[in-house]
């Protein structure tokens, strides 16, 4: 695809998203064109290679629109057991940003390695912590409910509200396995 | 001073609350009673996909606003404070308790006896899964007789859950659907289930919240809710009786709130029940009200839970319904001539030890296929979370005290909460891990199964007590039905008025108790009332 067409088709893709509940929080900033084309740079070489380039494309979308949603300051849950009130911390936005235009482009397998290892990044974060634009993007996919049935070939659907019918049986294969 | 006066004031906004103030409005609608709780109303059941959604995706809490900052204790396990209370969020276990844990005394020589008969409190538990909506599947242990079907089929069990039961059976344990209160078809003007895998946020109502109970409860004219309202002390007249609860508006800290009624109950949880009757303190009763005995904050129980996971071959699909568990009961009973050691056990699927990992072992980054491939590797064979919560009993000094050092914005000490186990229970500590050991073992003997770990809880689970229930005032807070021995119109009910948390989870317990002391409380309110 030619990098005109990328950017029309990006324009098309991320601006449908613009219009999003905020509340009563800051709105995060917003990705150059040049960041999202790295963030897509990024997802096609630390994402699986089934998703194939629509898949990279979308994944990067619904991190940008991650970043634009967050709420800095948010109450997180509380927790169980242990409990312990901590707000979301200030958006990743800005650290993203800048570590997305630090990437070269295209971006390499090389540098995106040398990146983890210059953040530190020990394991993939539960959620993303906002330290590492690289951890935190393969965090929201890895851990989403769409890898889930990448990960097991079945269409399992985790996040969804499936009903009880047929839950019995086994989750259908899923249709695009990789 | 803004003052209201109501029949029953009840003070606290939580489950237990909503049960007993429908209850009471049903059998004697002229009553009037007012409901004050320290927390906000969240009756926005329109949003709660969105908070679904946000929890999921950025770790937010899924019910905003649910605790107040100032106001929490050391060593409670949940900060919710709001009308609803823990149940908002709550996983909608239904489990009874068992007849043992009435009678371990007089069955086994431990602890203590309830002052209730177990066909008594039957009755009310099969009361409070009707008002809940239960749906559940018998047990088929002969002991775990019930005299009312459940009110609906149960959660059916899901692939995942199928494969566990079998695994389960070959070990000779049998386990079945834990009972829910959530809806398998449409009930009580809620929705059916339709398994959202988020069922501490449930964006149906599929799953029952006392929300649903106080939106009805609102609606009668002799009802009233009064949120974010914090009572602060109850006051009492030269016959002891209780006169007044004193409160302030969270949003108004300077404006005194005053609640007068002949009936006074407490229903605020095994925290802020004793909290209150500790602060309420008075020249008469100088370490607070209903507490001649110095029982209040006293024998804070709960039980300890031991958790294995275990690798099995056969094929689990993590997030089919993972807050669906099944259970086994067949260890809530001991003989007495054994060592004694009673528990409920329960498997969860997993996905504990198979998730995606960005380095692999030797240090090497995984990224793209790499880390996929990994993760597909290691996720060949299912795993199984196994739980027991086990019967451990408290000490006189497991306890709820006001901690001088900490305050809320009006000067008063907040609580701290230090559980402390009786000797007998930590003479037996080491005889239940070798049981708890051998069941795991046990399990894993099938299905080429291995214990990747297992693991100690490390609070107890389900708490309760701190306002005991008793036949003797000198050893008790207040009777079977939680009227105060010292007070004749203050009621405690719910979690506080346990001597025993069992071993399972204690909520429909709560609200077969409440259910019961509701009934008494309309039974007797023209003498308990009376000045």
């Amino acid at each position: 695809m030619h990098r005109r067409t990328l950017l029309q088709r990006l324009t098309g893709l991320f601006g449908t998203l613009s219009f999003v509940r905020t509340g009563s929080f800051a709105q995060a900033g917003v990705f150059t064109q040049k960041q999202r084309l790295a963030l897509i740079d990024l997802a096609s070489i630390v994402l699986p290679s089934a998703l194939g380039k629509s898949g990279f494309e979308e994944a990067a979308m619904r991190f940008d629109r991650y970043v634009r949603e967050y709420h800095a300051g948010a109450d997180t849950d509380h927790g169980y057991g242990f409990t312990h009130v901590v707000p979301k911390p200030s958006s990743p936005f800005a650290a993203y940003a800048d570590q997305l235009s630090s990437l070269p482009m295209p971006v390499t397998r090389i540098a995106v390695e040398q990146a983890l290892e210059k953040s530190q990044i020990k394991e993939l974060p539960r959620t993303p912590e906002g330290k590492s634009v690289i951890a935190d993007l393969m965090s929201f996919y890895f851990r989403s409910s769409e890898a889930n049935d990448l990960c097991y070939r079945a269409e399992i659907g985790r996040d969804a509200c499936r009903g009880l019918a047929g839950s019995e049986r086994a989750p259908s294969p899923l249709r695009r396995s990789g | 001073v803004p003052t209201f006066e109501s029949d029953v004031c009840v003070i606290g906004g939580g489950i237990t609350a909503a049960m007993l103030a429908k209850k009471l409005l049903e059998l004697r609608p002229s009553l009037s009673i007012n409901v004050v709780e320290a927390g906000r109303r969240l009756f926005d059941l329109e949003n709660r996909m969105e908070y679904r959604r946000r929890s999921i995706i950025y770790g937010e809490n899924a019910w905003p606003g649910d605790f107040i900052e100032d106001q929490n204790a050391a060593g409670t396990i949940s900060r919710t404070m709001a009308v609803g209370g823990s149940a908002l969020h709550w996983g909608g276990t239904c489990n009874r308790f068992s007849e043992e844990d009435l009678r371990l005394k007089s069955v086994f020589g431990l602890y203590t006896d309830w002052p209730i008969e177990w066909h008594e409190l039957e009755h009310f538990y099969c009361e409070a899964e009707r008002r809940l909506g239960v749906s559940g599947e018998p047990s088929p242990l002969p002991e775990d007789w019930r005299s009312e079907p459940y009110p609906m089929p149960a959660m059916a069990l899901t692939y995942n859950l199928i494969e566990l039961k079998k695994w389960g059976a070959k070990s000779g344990i049998p386990f079945w659907s834990t009972p829910q209160a959530k809806n398998t078809k449409p009930y009580d003007g809620r929705a059916q289930c339709i398994r959202c895998n988020t069922c501490l946020i449930c964006p149906t109502g599929a799953r029952y919240s006392p929300d649903f109970t106080y939106k009805q409860l609102i609606s009668h004219k002799n009802f009233g809710l009064f949120d974010q309202t914090l009572v602060r002390r109850l006051q009492i007249d030269d016959r002891a009786r209780i006169t007044a609860a004193v409160a302030v508006h969270r949003e108004r800290p300077e404006e005194k709130i005053i609640f007068h009624a002949p009936v006074f109950v407490v229903a605020s949880g095994y925290t802020w029940s004793s909290h209150l009757l500790l602060l309420s303190q008075n020249s008469r009763f100088p370490n607070g009200l209903a507490n001649t005995s110095g029982l209040v904050g006293r024998y804070m129980c709960g039980h300890k839970f031991i958790t294995s996971i275990i690798e099995i071959d056969a094929k689990i699909y993590p997030g089919m319904n993972e807050t669906h568990a099944l259970i086994s009961r067949q260890f809530f009973r001991c003989k007495p001539d054994v060592p004694y050691v009673r528990h409920d056990l329960r498997i969860w699927e997993s996905s504990t030890g198979r998730e995606p990992r960005l380095k692999a072992k030797n240090g090497v980054f995984l990224l793209g296929d790499d880390l996929l491939n990994d993760w597909r590797l290691r996720a060949q064979r299912g795993a199984a979370r196994v739980r027991g919560y086990y019967d451990v009993h408290p000490d006189r000094n497991s306890s709820l005290t006001l901690d001088s050092d900490v305050k809320n914005r009006w000067g008063d000490p907040l609580p701290k909460i230090e559980h402390k186990l009786d000797e007998a229970t930590v003479a037996r500590q080491a005889h239940t891990s070798e049981h708890f050991n051998r069941v795991f073992e046990n399990l894993a003997r099938n299905d080429n199964g291995r214990i990747l770990n297992t693991s100690e809880g490390r609070y107890l689970d389900h708490p309760a007590g701190g306002c005991r229930m008793g036949t003797d005032p000198a050893s008790s807070v207040c009777d079977s039905y939680g009227r105060t021995h010292d007070h004749e119109n203050l009621f405690v009910v719910g979690s506080p008025t346990l001597p025993n948390a069992g071993c399972t989870n204690g909520t429909l317990t709560f609200v077969a108790l409440s259910l019961r002391s509701a009934e008494h409380i309309a039974k007797e309110f023209r003498s308990v009332s009376k000045s």
